[in-house]
């Protein structure tokens, strides 16, 4: 049987029918139209469905949705700022950063908590934060240089110009 | 100009073409949402007559314009590219430019999206449309001044009367309110097609847009979740579908046990025909549950552990037989090269070289398992699909469903990368079966067991190859046999469940794959090739030339060394074809190479070696070769590329950073195929069903740079295609660059630490 229940994302609060033992991922996606968020492996093997909650960057595909009632979610859409891009999404735009682009949820997820946590962090800090996010397409390179132009903001360069 | 704006736009033809009849506009309708009536369900039509401009192109009163294209974005920056070559043409803004991609219904049928031939054989047909759009417009516009075209100006979708400042209009105000009814002539299908034969077409010389970095018109809402991809499409009614694929991949369904799910909330209807075995309920979540009690997952206690009882089928080879099995299923023969007689040569030789390499069946790995939608009723049937052939599959789905292919739309939607074809195509055939079944449209999505499992793979190839040397140190004879089972099977896997594996698609022959270009006395390339072998496969990105330019460029690379020469020395001695030596020599200039024979020592003291390697290939006439760096680790037994350098010519360039990132992809995909990736399987099926089974690179083993020159970018070659020519080399470069560190010779993908381990104890 389906439950209500109450989810607190992008800063607000949101009621939802879902049955009590399902994932956060589908809430998000099926009942609150959030597609930021992607299922890619639903085994936490992967990071297409990253999401922050209470400041960390988490897979919800095996979020249980009755954990995340009460906490603070943010998806990719909550990083927008008044429908703008955020810097590090402005960053992934200016750097060209994405292919198919189905992983670079995952990867902003990631990169936003860990800039939240450490503003300044090196290359190497960036690799280890996305090691559990898997890019098929190969855009590695434009990811690690697209969260560079926020961490070192004086050695960022342009894409193709 | 985002790419969720394709939803309206396509909404406006829509709504066009059901209430305007026949004679359609080049602009009937303005952009209000009064127009955006969305595309009523049950509403399904042909392709555009491909004869007719507004097949190609819209401009609407708020000077926007539409492109039309049969081609689909599959992650490559092909819609972005073609929308270059539209506004060029059509001196036209290209960020006013939207562009609406593979609907069937909208778009004129360009052939499928592979092969990295988008812009090579789509390019010139959009430019020849926009090019007769151009003058279609110019002559309203002389109508409007009452003047003659030669005296207007175009550009940026103005069109302004020439010493005449003030008489201006923009392309949307000219056409407003009116309706043209411009047949600009087409001839042929697919690939094939000649569109706008007569067009006029632009001087490359004149070209702005094309050349130019143009940012991707679909990366903004990629990065901010606006973006709609097919996992993402939502039909009202919907209800979720999940598959159940057999134990075994040719077991029966001996029975099932439907008492096992009926319980589970949401649960609306097992869809089982024959084998096909399939559960629908109103949420994704119970669908999921539903799958997995029904046995989903290859369980280790076997086929008869869960309530869907399978017979215990084991009829694959075994894992490591299956080249003998490739070999011996060989049926077809191609002579690739055949010159002079490899037979007296190598009688005659000092010394002979001979060497076998082994690939194995590797996986296309979208992140995004496959996924579709379907509404399937008496007599039509809507289908949401990411597949990169979406005109094929309406014919195919046609087939499957016993109906006629006017009865069918697919409606295309970006899917995550597929690089070849993955489930997409198999998932929108599961779709239609439930949503025939239940009579409501279904969304599946396969999960992530099913997409390792179920993807057609790439296949298993075999190839020997020897050399003769004289004595003089002069290569004279070369040989290279392959076997290689077919890549090109477009059977459906429900079709084959539903028990009609013949009804859809064919299992296909083997085909060389090769392009061989030296320059030896005698040589005998030969190429065996047949049908399926074990598994499902289809093409994965650069079919075959990935696994067959590993051994080609890797044997000279041993050939070279046992004459003692350079290895970049030793391919320009024996090569003519001029592109080639300009990306090895373009190559070769931004890594810094020094002339020198491949080192080949074994590492002192068992410490980290460095080492150099270098390829080409010719892929469908675009030309690149790649230099690595390496480092060797002989303790653990990991090869690290720490540098990248490839120069690529495919022609006249439309964007260079879609090259670029191409490139980069392209490089980074394929180093992970060979460090990684190797399909596993038991004798009853794909057993790599997730990401721990089948690993891919990650950040950790990403180079430190990948340097891009980009060669012969000039209007008198045609653009070629650049999303695939950059895998060719990397295997083979891996290869050469571990032997230059430590004498080892890789001859065998995945290079796993094993395989290196195993190797550095015989050099
Ligand atoms: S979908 Fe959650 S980690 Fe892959
Ligand atoms: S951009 Fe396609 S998976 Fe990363």
């Amino acid at each position: 049987m389906t439950q209500t229940m109450v989810i607190n994302v992008n800063g607000q609060d949101q009621t939802i029918e879902a049955e009590p033992d399902s994932m956060l991922l589908y809430a998000l996606r099926d009942n609150l139209g959030l597609h930021g968020p992607k299922f890619g492996c639903g085994l936490s093997q992967c990071g297409a469905c990253t999401i922050i909650m209470n400041g960390v960057a988490l897979h919800s595909c095996v979020t249980p949705l009755a954990a995340a009632q009460g906490q603070k979610i943010t998806t990719l859409e909550g990083l927008s700022e008044n429908g703008k891009p955020n810097p590090l999404q402005q960053a992934f735009i200016d750097e060209q950063a994405a292919q198919c682009g189905y992983c670079i949820n995952g990867m902003i997820m990631t990169a936003q908590a860990l800039i939240e946590r450490k503003p300044h962090a090196s290359r190497d800090d960036i690799k280890a934060a996305l090691q559990g996010n898997l890019c098929r397409c190969g855009t590695h390179m434009r990811i690690l240089r697209a969260v560079e132009r926020v961490t070192t903001p004086q050695a960022q360069q342009g894409a193709g110009q | 100009m985002s790419a969720a704006r394709q939803i309206p736009s396509l909404a406006r033809r829509g709504f066009l073409q059901a209430t305007g009849g026949l004679v359609v506009s080049f602009a009937l309708f303005g952009t209000s949402e009064a127009a955006s009536s969305l595309l009523p369900i049950g509403h399904v039509q042909n392709p555009p007559d491909a004869a007719k401009l507004y097949a190609w192109l819209a401009v609407h009163p708020d000077n926007t314009a539409t492109l039309y294209t049969g081609k689909v974005e599959v992650g490559t920056g092909a819609q972005t590219a073609l929308a270059q070559i539209a506004a060029e043409e059509l001196d036209f803004p290209v960020d006013r430019l939207d562009v609406v991609m593979g609907t069937t219904s909208q778009t004129v049928n360009q052939g499928p999206t592979y092969g990295s031939m988008t812009i090579r054989y789509a390019g010139p047909q959009i430019r020849a449309a926009a090019a007769a759009g151009r003058a279609a417009l110019l002559e309203q516009a002389a109508t409007h001044f009452a003047t003659t075209a030669d005296n207007i100006n175009a550009k940026d979708g103005v069109f302004s009367v020439k010493n005449a400042a003030q008489k201006t209009i923009t392309y949307g105000a000219l056409v407003a309110g009116k309706q043209l009814d411009v047949t600009i002539g087409a001839t042929g299908a697919g690939f094939a097609m000649k569109v706008a034969p007569q067009a006029k077409l632009k001087d490359p010389k004149n070209y702005t847009v094309v050349g130019r970095f143009v940012p991707r018109k679909d990366i903004p809402a990629k990065v901010t979740g606006a973006f709609t991809y097919v996992q993402d499409v939502k039909v009202p009614g919907m209800l979720h579908g999940r598959v159940v694929r057999p134990y075994g991949v040719n077991a029966t369904l001996i029975s099932v046990d439907e008492s096992a799910v009926k319980s589970i909330p949401g649960f609306v209807q097992l869809v089982r025909r024959d084998n096909f075995l399939g559960v629908v309920c109103t949420s994704e979540w119970s669908a999921i549950k539903a799958a997995e009690a029904l046995g989903a997952v290859l369980h280790p206690k076997g086929p008869a552990a869960y309530p869907a009882k399978w017979s215990d089928w084991n009829g694959l080879p075994a894992m490591d037989d299956i080249w003998n099995v490739v070999r011996a299923g060989a049926g077809k023969t191609t002579a690739v090269a055949n010159t002079g007689s490899v037979d007296n040569a190598m009688g005659d030789a000092k010394r002979t070289l001979k060497a076998t390499y082994q690939t194995p069946f590797q996986m296309h790995g979208s992140i995004g398992p496959s996924c579709a939608v379907a509404d399937v009723s008496k007599d039509r049937a809507i289908f949401w699909s990411g597949t990169q052939m979406p005109h094929e599959d309406r014919h195919d789905i046609a087939k499957l469903l016993g109906m006629q292919p006017d009865q069918l739309e697919i409606r295309w939607f970006e899917a995550s990368g597929a690089y070849g074809r993955n489930g997409l195509d198999h998932a929108v055939a599961d779709a239609a079966i439930m949503s025939q079944a239940v009579g409501k449209p279904v969304r599946v999505q396969w999960m992530r067991w099913d997409e390792h499992g179920w993807e057609p793979k790439g296949p298993p190839i075999a190839q020997d190859l020897a050399a003769a040397i004289d004595d003089k140190g002069k290569v004279t004879a070369w040989t290279h046999h392959m076997w290689i089972p077919t890549f090109l099977d477009t059977t459906l896997v429900a079709a084959a469940l539903i028990g009609h594996p013949n009804r859809v698609g064919s299992v296909g022959l083997g085909v060389p794959a090769i392009t061989y270009a030296y320059d030896f006395d005698n040589a005998d390339v030969t190429s065996h090739g047949d049908g399926r072998v074990a598994l499902r496969t289809s093409w994965l990105r650069s079919p075959a030339q990935y696994e067959t330019t590993f051994a080609m460029e890797a044997f000279i690379d041993e050939v070279a060394a046992a004459t003692g020469e350079d290895p970049l020395a030793f391919r320009l001695n024996h090569l003519k074809d001029p592109r080639a030596i300009d990306v090895l020599q373009a190559a070769a200039k931004q890594y810094g190479w020094q002339p020198r024979a491949a080192l080949g020592k074994a590492p002192a003291d068992g410490k980290p070696a460095h080492g150099r390697g270098i390829a080409w290939a010719n892929r469908d006439d675009s030309r690149v070769a790649t230099i690595v760096d390496v480092i060797v680790d002989p303790a653990s037994g990991r090869i690290r590329v720490t540098r990248v350098v490839v120069a690529q010519d495919c022609g006249l360039v439309i964007n260079p950073d879609g090259i670029r990132n191409q490139v980069e992809g392209n490089v980074i995909q394929s180093i992970s195929r060979t460090l990684h990736e190797e399909v596993m399987f038991d004798r009853a099926n794909v057993t790599s069903r997730d990401w721990i089974g089948y690993p891919i690179l990650r950040f950790d083993e990403v180079p430190d740079s990948i340097e891009v020159v980009i060669v012969n970018n000039d209007p008198k070659y045609p653009s070629y295609g650049a999303g695939e020519p950059s895998t060719c080399p990397t295997a083979a470069v891996i290869s050469n660059a571990v032997f230059d560190a430590t004498g080892a010779r890789l001859r065998q993908l995945p290079f796993r630490p094993d395989r290196l381990k195993a190797a550095l104890t015989q050099s």
